[in-house]
């Protein structure tokens, strides 16, 4: 089991290091004399565009000759959270209006009214859609590795060269205020900050309101160049309500009043002298979401979200058409306006540009890993290009004067690129081959010769018609865009540093795992006496079918759309099983409701499973008719929501009593009988606080912080208490696992002592599926009797096969889906982890989570896999026969568990190219090794201790022998005589066979006399049915 | 689609007979027949209707069914047991009531693996299911009527002896099996009409009835040649 377990452990952690790509991070920032080893024009040698005394100065004093000319000397950027694009965008760009649409009335009207100085962007943001990836890609230009979704809870300074960090080093003031992420990732960059706390997604007003009010005062104030204002109210207005919500809405139309406000106090000021002459604002979404709320995944409702910019200076004139990608529409009150689309990474470089920052590692930083070219916008990068002021140019149109700076900064950003590349490849081990690198080269060094002999003296000499100029500088533009492909499409390629070794020997540890996996278990049976081919006809066809049913599982995890449909996979695997177990129960005529049972529940889980992925793809045709359906019946009568809210009520109370009613009947040592009780009290308390949680009768009855705060607090405080005292009795009491009732009480205590914590966080459907999975179980543990009971064989009968192993683990995957999660970030039900809390701390709020997240589908059955031993446990059978029973199902839930990860893992392989990688691939593993980790873990904690010494045992040295009629018996046991296990041998086959274990050998403390003999059967008798074994008609 | 088993719970154990024998030849003609009613069917929905199964599914199962049914029931009634007790007209009326409680069943079935039950799908899946419970349950409640004996025997057990058990035991597995495994494709992206439901499932179905049908028909013949060789 260690063995499994560290096998596992180090396959993965190998795997990952070579999947999850890593990268050379090169230390060097840009400085501002770089610049000058290039061959682009700097401010010196280009006076005559570049007539400087026109420029305001005042806050860029040190570097007169550095860098590119600033077009805007202050930046106001508005974030807001999880912003479609069809909040900004008219509504007449899409199919149908939604009532979300067109609430931003004052952007459209801005857009339409200025021209091309104000314009609205679809931003394409890459996934992981969460903020503090997004954020980070904003400033660094870069694409997050995967493995920073897990930061997002506690977000890590940034450490590489970005935007926000050149700005203070050159001298720039930053104001901040909205969300804390941003002081996190920059937690001394900034002039003045007000974060507020962004993770209590309950609160939808605390941060908005702390923004607006400093942001108001702010505008009027002269202390800053760059101020960046985080409203988080969409973003919670989503994950709570949903898009299609009164609060949604609402939200939004408080935003279109604010950035009302904004832009009117800005265009106030914007005036020749003003504070905000040169001003650009931004504003922006950093992701999109779903119509759930939901984001953090791929889809294309999650990455689209908008960029609006607006300059306050009249644009010099539209940009030429060749570089105009913008579609336009007519929108509802028959104003033209624009869109147009881009790539959020080029966010960080064009801003870059236009504040005049190239020392920005533009390309470093855009470039990270896998690779998206970033190169300027030329739409966005014209919007701010207003703030130039062209007097000195008579002779070309503004347009040149545009397309000549444009191409000034296309230059420096390609030089950086080839800068970059040759640093990357000097440093790093896996780089550029040598052939790329000299491709590279030969089109830059044609780009920059074109400049060098052309463009360049055209541009000094100025003599030249426009018209030449002007073609030359588009000559040079296309150079340069091609330059920047040719790179981005060598380095999609080379850049992206799977390593592939290091996958191979993940794998290869993940086989050798599988390997030692199946070789224990087969030991297992060799030492319970069986082989899996020796059983019955009908078992044996069975257990292959049931190896069938895993291999198809684990083969769909080959393709993306079964893992995206893996939910109705696994339903449609279970029910498949339940059908070949009605047939059988038919076929044997015993058992038919409990498999009719089984059938139903799957049907019932089926539909659980649609509606919890309708969820997840909140566009499927399931959702739109069946939310529908069910929202008409619960709006249409009140009496519904009576029933969704007492039902899950009514349930709990029910699962109390079943457990009460279960435990007065046996009789058992009281701290076990606390540990119940301990359960149903918490039950109570969960009842308490759903209806304290409820708005119509809560208030009266409970005080709503008590309610909401102190009786979650308590559960979990109560749960505590009882893992620690079945904690405890396990360590003290291992010896008395011998017979079945123990076993059962020990994992009923195990089951309802987690039982609670995981109803409370999985909200009111929580009773529901816990109230499945007894009856899964339930039909499970019965239907494996049927094989057994009518052949009395005992090889046969007693071997828990692998069929229901298979039906178990099917059954635990549904139930995953079944609570409405699924294998993807925003699968998580972060609403979960603050049931009881209201601040965020980093280790509690991940446990809670990983205990909602898996609380079904891993913690409970693996815990209540003893239940399916148990059940085929006899008493002539001895302790060591119960060990192995129970080690043997566990490594083979184990196997099954690793069975899947180690497919994912081949997948993410295969697949590592595949454009879904890091939409559904890599959360896919991540959710695999989670689930395999903790299975290995909990199946450890349960058979941990007795286990290891089993199987020192099994193999344990003979320390006694005997004879009689020539037949030896050995005496084994490593430890001390109270373990000793009996075999009598066949000297000839040198075969042993097992002797039944004594009851009352050694327990707590009593030492019974043990006599060690041989006494023939009329002596000697086991009777099963009262577990006894009786000697000379004595009990013994 | 499912491995469902029928069921007639109301059944009385009836004397068992040695089963109405059939000869080889005779199979064969009646599966030819079934074979060239499903063509018939496809022939008929293709030039007079001009639909297919992926335009129009419910309207081409509904041919299906309607043409396969009269060809089902008047041949495998001529079969049937208990010849003394047991007329021709009650052996089609037993058909025709079967064919309702099979589609149930199909149905419920279909709907446990996760076949769409929402109102638009309701015609597809009452034509899918008829189709389903014609392939499977009529030529059985045909022949055995409501001894349950036999349907256990051939359904639950899978143990046909004698050529007649073939040819309703192989095409029932058969359109069973197939439409199971027709339904594989259907998570599939790949944006094929055919890849909803019940298409492809119906597909699959059909396709493993008659890949069942000529095994029957072969089953029939090597009897015939052992009994042959026997006498």
């Amino acid at each position: 089991m260690w063995v499994t377990l560290m096998l596992h452990v180090v396959g993965i952690l190998i795997f990952t290091r070579g999947f999850l790509l890593t990268r050379t991070e090169l230390p060097n920032y840009s400085l501002c004399s770089d610049i000058s080893q290039s061959f682009c024009l700097s401010p010196e040698t280009t006076p005559r565009f570049y007539s400087s005394d026109d420029f305001d100065r005042t806050t860029n004093s040190s570097d007169a000759s550095c860098w590119t000319k600033p077009a805007i000397n202050r930046l106001v950027i508005i974030v807001l959270d999880a912003l479609r694009f069809d909040f900004v965008a008219p509504s007449t760009f899409f199919k149908e209006s939604k009532p979300w649409m067109d609430r931003f009335q004052i952007l459209k009207e801005v857009a339409s009214r200025h021209g091309s100085s104000a314009r609205i962007f679809k931003a394409i943001a890459d996934p992981p859609t969460t903020s503090l990836q997004r954020l980070k890609g904003l400033t660094t230009g870069g694409l997050p590795t995967f493995v920073d979704v897990g930061n997002s809870f506690g977000a890590p300074a940034i450490v590489e060269d970005n935007l926000i960090n050149q700005l203070v080093q050159n001298g720039k003031k930053v104001v901040m205020m909205g969300d804390d992420t941003w002081t996190q990732l920059f937690p001394d960059h900034f002039e003045r900050s007000y974060p507020f706390p962004s993770f209590n997604v309950k609160d939808l007003d605390t941060v908005d309101n702390g923004c607006v009010d400093h942001l108001f005062p702010s505008l009027y104030e002269e202390d800053w160049d760059v101020l960046i204002s985080h409203f988080l109210g969409v973003d919670h207005a989503g994950h709570i309500f949903g898009v299609d919500s009164t609060p949604m809405i609402e939200k939004l139309e408080q935003y279109n009043n604010i950035l009302k406000r904004v832009i009117e106090v800005l265009e106030s000021q914007s005036g020749p002298g003003g504070v905000h002459e040169n001003t650009l604002l931004v504003v922006m979404g950093d992701h999109g979401q779903t119509l759930n709320g939901d984001h953090g995944g791929g889809s294309a409702e999650e990455v689209e979200t908008a960029i609006f910019a607006m300059s306050f200076k009249e644009p010099p004139s539209s940009i030429p058409s060749e570089f105009d990608t913008s579609s336009c529409q007519v929108d509802l009150d028959g104003k033209k306006v624009c869109t147009s689309s881009m790539q959020q990474l080029d966010f960080a470089v064009t801003m870059s540009a236009l504040l005049g920052y190239f020392g920005l590692r533009t390309m470093e930083l855009v470039f990270c890993k896998y690779i998206r070219i970033g190169r300027i916008n030329p739409e966005l990068y014209a919007v701010g290009a207003g703030g130039w002021n062209l007097e000195g140019s008579q002779k070309l149109s503004q347009s040149d004067i545009w397309m000549q700076n444009y191409a000034n900064a296309l230059c420096i950003n390609s030089w950086q690129v080839k800068r970059y590349i040759d640093v990357y490849s000097a440093t790093s081990a896996v780089g550029f081959s040598h052939d790329d690198l000299s491709q590279i080269e030969s089109i830059y060094a044609e780009a920059e010769k074109n400049w060098l002999h052309s463009t360049k003296k055209f541009l000094l000499d100025g003599n030249n018609g426009s018209d030449t100029v002007v073609f030359e500088l588009k000559k040079q533009i296309d150079a340069y865009f091609n330059f920047l492909a040719s790179v981005a499409e060598h380095a999609r390629f080379k850049w992206t540093e799977f390593d592939l070794n290091m996958m191979g020997i993940g794998i290869g540890i993940m086989i050798v795992s599988l390997i030692f996996q199946v070789h224990a278990i087969i030991r297992a049976n060799k030492q319970l006496g069986v082989s899996i081919l020796s059983g019955v006809s009908g078992m044996f066809s069975v257990s292959s079918f049931a190896f069938f049913l895993l291999a198809l599982r684990a083969f769909s995890f080959l393709s993306n759309s079964y893992i995206l449909e893996e939910g109705k996979v696994a339903n449609f695997l279970l029910a498949t099983s339940g059908i070949v177990t009605l047939r059988y129960s038919v076929m044997k005529k015993k058992l038919i409701i409990e498999s009719v049972g089984f059938l139903l529940l799957s049907t019932f889980c089926r539909f659980a499973i649609e509606i919890g992925l309708s969820k997840q793809a909140a566009t499927s045709a399931f959702m739109k008719e069946y939310t529908s359906w069910i929202l008409n019946i619960s709006s249409g009568f009140p009496v519904w929501e009576y029933v969704a809210e007492v039902v899950p009520m009514l349930v709990l109370i029910l699962l109390a009593f079943w457990l009460c009613k279960v435990t007065s009947g046996t009789s058992f040592k009281w701290s076990w009988k606390c540990v119940i009780l301990g359960t149903i009290l918490s039950y109570m308390l969960i009842i308490v606080h759903w209806v304290a949680d409820n708005d119509k009768f809560g208030a009266v009855l409970v005080p709503e912080s008590i309610g909401r705060n102190y009786i979650p607090r308590i559960i979990y405080a109560i749960a505590l208490g009882q893992l620690s005292v079945v904690s405890f009795g396990q360590l003290y009491n291992d010896n008395c696992l011998n017979d079945k009732k123990t076993l059962l009480i020990k994992t009923m205590t195990n089951i309802s002592a987690w039982s609670s914590t995981i109803i409370l966080l999985s909200g009111k459907q929580g009773p529901m599926i816990a109230f499945a999975a007894i009856i899964g179980g339930y039909c499970i543990m019965r239907l494996d009797n049927i094989e057994g009971g009518t052949k009395d064989g005992p090889g046969g009968s007693l071997i828990v096969g692998p069929f229901p192993v298979v039906q178990w683990s099917l059954f635990a995957v549904c139930l995953f889906f079944c609570s409405g999660h699924w294998c993807a970030f925003d699968g998580l039900r972060y609403g979960a982890a603050f049931i009881g809390f209201e601040e965020f701390v980093l280790f509690r709020q991940a446990i809670l989570l990983a205990i909602d997240t898996f609380g079904f589908s891993i913690i409970l059955p693996v815990l209540g896999l003893p239940f399916l031993v148990a059940n085929k446990y006899q008493a002539n059978h001895g302790k060591h026969f119960l060990f192995l029973q129970l080690s043997r199902v566990y490594i083979m839930y184990g196997f099954m568990t690793a069975i899947t990860l180690t497919f994912t893992i081949l997948c993410v392989t295969i697949q590592r190219r595949h454009l879904m990688v890091w939409g559904l691939f890599a959360p896919k593993f991540v959710f695999d090794v989670a689930a395999l980790i903790l299975s290995d873990l909990l199946s450890l904690s349960f058979l941990g201790p007795p286990f290891d010494s089993l199987r020192q045992n099994g193999i344990g040295v003979p320390i006694g022998w005997a004879m009689s009629l020539d037949a030896p018996m050995a005496c084994s046991s490593s430890r001390e005589i109270t373990y000793a296990d009996y075999y009598v041998c066949n000297p000839l086959t040198k075969v042993g066979f097992q002797l039944p274990v004594c009851q009352t050998m050694f327990c707590g403390s009593i030492y019974v006399d043990l006599l060690v003999g041989f006494v023939c059967e009329p002596h000697y008798h086991v009777d099963a049915e009262a577990e006894n074994v009786s000697l000379n008609g004595l009990l013994s | 689609m499912d491995r469902r088993r029928s069921r007639e719970k109301t059944a009385k154990a009836s004397p068992t007979e040695p089963s109405s024998q059939i000869s080889a030849s005779g199979a064969c003609i009646i599966q030819l027949l079934c074979g060239l009613g499903l063509a018939a069917a496809f022939f008929l929905s293709e030039n007079v209707y001009s639909v297919d199964l992926v335009t129009d599914p419910s309207h081409t199962l509904f041919l299906i069914w309607i043409t396969e049914l009269p060809i089902l029931i008047l041949l495998y009634s001529h079969y049937r047991q208990n010849r003394e007790q047991c007329t021709y007209l009650r052996a089609v009326g037993r058909g025709l009531l079967a064919m309702p409680v099979g589609a149930l069943v199909s149905y419920l079935g279909a709907v446990a693996l996760g076949a769409p039950v929402t109102i638009q799908y309701l015609k597809k899946n009452i034509h899918w299911s008829f189709m389903m419970s014609l392939f499977t349950t009529v030529p059985a409640s045909c022949v055995f009527g409501s001894s349950f004996a036999d349907w256990r025997r051939i359904f639950v057990h899978t143990k046909p002896n004698g050529t007649l058990d073939y040819l309703i035991c192989l095409p029932a597995h058969g359109a069973i099996i197939g439409a199971w495994f027709g339904a594989w494709p259907m998570p599939l992206d790949w944006e094929r009409p055919w890849q909803e439901w019940p298409i492809c499932v119906s597909y699959g179905a059909i396709t493993g009835y008659l890949v069942a049908v000529v095994a029957s028909c072969g089953v029939a013949i090597a009897h015939r040649s052992k009994h042959v060789k026997g006498e």
